[in-house]
């Protein structure tokens, strides 16, 4: 009897399982036919990496946990392959990265990662539980990675945007613009869906905030009281709070909202698509994905150089080129084409206008905040 | 009972194997023999971890109940595991009514019955998400359900279906329906033709014998329905997630969240409420039909 335990959390309609909170994923499905002709072709417009330090070399395996999808065909076109021909490490990746297995694998001490793909934020809350992660060999990471990628624990290496979007054909040729207008139901008429809480999210309280008319670089501390009474006005018009980034992309397909929250990655296939839909960058969230290491996984070593390698300018933009997601080695700017480079969330003209997510607050708040939006929310 | 498995299992164990010339007296040993390696599989494999999950509920820093007393006044845990035993109850329900003639009409048809048996079993061998997703695309505003009653003129405006709790009923009755069908067709088809005719000699009318004979003696397949739709819906996870309204969290969804925020003492409370609830439930049927000699006993009869 197969059938209601499943926990598959991200997937869509008729292809494979996306592992749980597949960012990428989500470009997964969708976007993978449209932007890349053929798996050969896309090799070709990707630059090559051609040299690597000769510390980076190695023999053995690296055993790699992703959020799956088609981000991780993704990754194994920008990194994986590359990785293995120059520097001789074989990459074993499986999908299904997450704080909980990382827990359990520590804690049984039967570690089957040497290095996964995580959030900053789940770094480290598990961290604050006790001792779960190697620290990154900064030794061997190239000095085009920017310090603000760089912690302790983990090495951030995919930069995207949680924005908001909306059908174009909704409201008329009125443009929204910032959370105001997407909590003014009169003006942009029409349902809404928000993130939600859980598969290791966060609630959008900063845009409850921004639609309150707290300034940007006021947000944090967040006020709780406040972003939740704000919270208040909207929430008869959310139809759902999402928990996948399938969901919203699908809702807006089907014009079941009007407006949601997406993850920018996510536009991109619906756009090519033909879906009359589009983002406001304005006001969004900039959030990062990163690399971690286990402790007391058995390549730890390999894993150090797989981080190190990644992080390499020709690594990220061969990411960057595929999905709209931006890069996190200042160098890589030098790879990516122009036109390119304005539909990143790291381009400046982009950047300018989103509120970088404050990785350390929610850390401290974060149990707090999930318990009051559970009571908020179903009491 | 074969030659072949007898011998199997008394190879298995060497103390019986020995005194295999007396096989024939081993014959009431042999059902258990059979059973010992899927209990110890289950033992090895369910029981310890599960029991070892559990023990989070109460060992999390030491021994303590604090976790459970915590329950009582959470509002939230309250609300979900009302929202869960309502929605098990619908659902039951529901397939069980829409279930019965579905039942009846498998055992009474002969040339189509192999067709309504694949009509069934097609979905059920379908993936749960795929379903759900199907439900997502029939329900939606724009969907299939909206555009045709749009399109019949029974609706000015397209009616909100995806997205509140009705969704999450409709789509689960549907995927939990051939749990209810086919115990059901199962002790009907059991049901002695004599005893029709019987009645009919007697001149009952075919209603007061559907009544009289054919449903008392289908309930044991009604019960055993029962118990499997209720206690599978207890553990839905995705389709409410997907279908369902923004309100209607359900206790297994509850319990991913609290795994996913490492509150994994409070998980495992959760884990231990849903699993002594699917007891109880398995527990008081057993009282009313009697496990052994109702339910799960029709098959061999």
């Amino acid at each position: 009897m197969t059938v209601p335990k499943d926990r598959a959390r991200v997937q869509l309609p008729p292809t494979t399982t996306i592992g749980r909170r597949a960012a990428l994923g989500l470009a997964a499905g969708l976007a993978a036919p449209f932007l890349l002709p053929g798996r050969a072709e896309a090799q070709a417009a990707l630059p090559d990496v051609t040299n690597v330090p000769d510390i980076l070399k190695g023999r053995g395996e690296v055993r790699v946990a992703t959020f799956g999808g088609t981000m991780q065909e993704t990754q194994r076109l920008a990194y994986f392959e590359p990785f293995e021909r120059l520097c001789g490490i074989q990459v074993r990746d499986v999908s299904g990265s997450d704080s909980g297995k990382v827990r359990a694998m520590v804690e049984t001490k039967n570690v089957e990662w040497d290095l996964c793909q995580l959030s900053r934020g789940t770094v480290l809350n598990l961290q604050k539980r006790g001792d779960y992660f190697e620290p990154v060999d900064y030794d061997i990471v190239d000095g085009g990675v920017e310090s603000q990628y760089r912690f302790e624990y983990g090495l951030e290496m995919l930069v995207w945007a949680q924005v908001m979007a909306y059908r174009t054909d909704a409201f008329k040729g009125a443009v929204p613009v910032g959370w105001k207008d997407f909590w003014d139901t009169r003006k942009f008429g029409g349902e809404r869906a928000l993130g939600g809480h859980t598969s290791g999210q966060t609630p959008e309280l900063e845009f409850a905030l921004l639609a309150a008319g707290v300034p940007a670089d006021k947000i944090y501390p967040i006020n709780v009281d406040t972003a939740f009474a704000s919270y208040d006005k909207i929430k008869s018009e959310v139809v759902k709070w999402w928990d996948t980034g399938a969901l919203p992309v699908q809702m807006l397909t089907d014009r079941e909202v009007t407006m949601t929250s997406v993850w920018n990655g996510r536009m991109a296939a619906l756009q090519a698509a033909g879906v009359p839909a589009a983002i406001s960058w304005s006001q969004g969230l900039l959030k990062r994905d990163c690399w971690a290491v286990p402790k007391g996984a058995r390549n730890a070593a390999n894993a150090m150089k797989f981080i190190a390698f990644s992080t390499m300018a020709v690594p990220q933009a061969r990411v960057s080129l595929q999905i709209p997601y931006g890069f996190v080695n200042s160098k890589s700017v030098e790879y990516v084409p122009a036109e390119r480079l304005a539909i990143l969330p790291s381009a400046p003209e982009i950047k300018s206008q989103l509120v970088p997510y404050d990785y350390g607050w929610w850390v401290d708040n974060r149990d707090a905040v999930l318990a009051r939006f559970n009571r908020w929310l179903l009491t | 009972m074969s030659d072949a498995s007898l011998s199997d299992a008394g190879a298995a164990s060497p103390p019986l194997a020995a005194t295999r010339p007396a096989r024939l007296r081993l014959g009431p040993l042999a059902p258990w023999l059979l059973a010992l390696p899927p209990v110890a599989f289950m033992l090895a494999f369910y029981a310890l971890p599960v029991l070892g999950m559990l023990s989070r509920a109460v060992l999390d820093p030491g021994w303590t109940l604090v976790h459970f007393q915590a329950l009582g006044d959470d509002p939230v845990f309250q609300r979900v595991l009302w929202n869960t035993l309502y929605l098990a109850v619908l659902v039951t329900l529901g397939t069980l009514l829409l279930g019965y003639p579905v039942a009846l009409l498998l055992v009474r048809a002969r040339r189509m019955a192999p067709l309504i048996l694949l009509l069934i079993l097609l979905p059920f061998w379908t993936s749960v998400l795929v379903r759900s997703y199907a439900w997502m695309v029939l329900l939606g505003r724009h969907g299939l359900v909206n555009e045709a009653m749009l399109a019949l003129g029974l609706l000015d405006r397209p009616l909100r279906i995806l997205n509140t709790p009705l969704a999450t009923q409709i789509a689960m009755i549907h995927i939990l329906l051939p749990y209810m069908i086919l115990p059901i067709a199962n002790t009907l088809r059991q049901i002695d033709h004599s005893l029709l005719r019987a009645a009919a000699g007697l001149g009952a009318s075919p209603w007061s014998t559907f009544r009289q004979v054919v449903l008392p003696l289908s309930l044991p397949g009604v019960a055993a329905g029962t118990l499997l739709v209720f206690v599978l819906s207890l553990g839905f996870y995705i389709t409410p997630a997907l279908v369902g309204g923004p309100r209607d969290t359900t206790l297994s969804m509850l319990i991913s969240q609290q795994v996913d925020q490492l509150n994994w003492a409070y998980a495992a409370c959760l884990s231990a409420v849903l699993l002594a609830t699917a007891l109880v439930i398995i527990g008081v049927f057993a009282k009313i039909c009697g496990l052994g000699g109702g339910a799960f006993r029709m098959s061999a009869r």
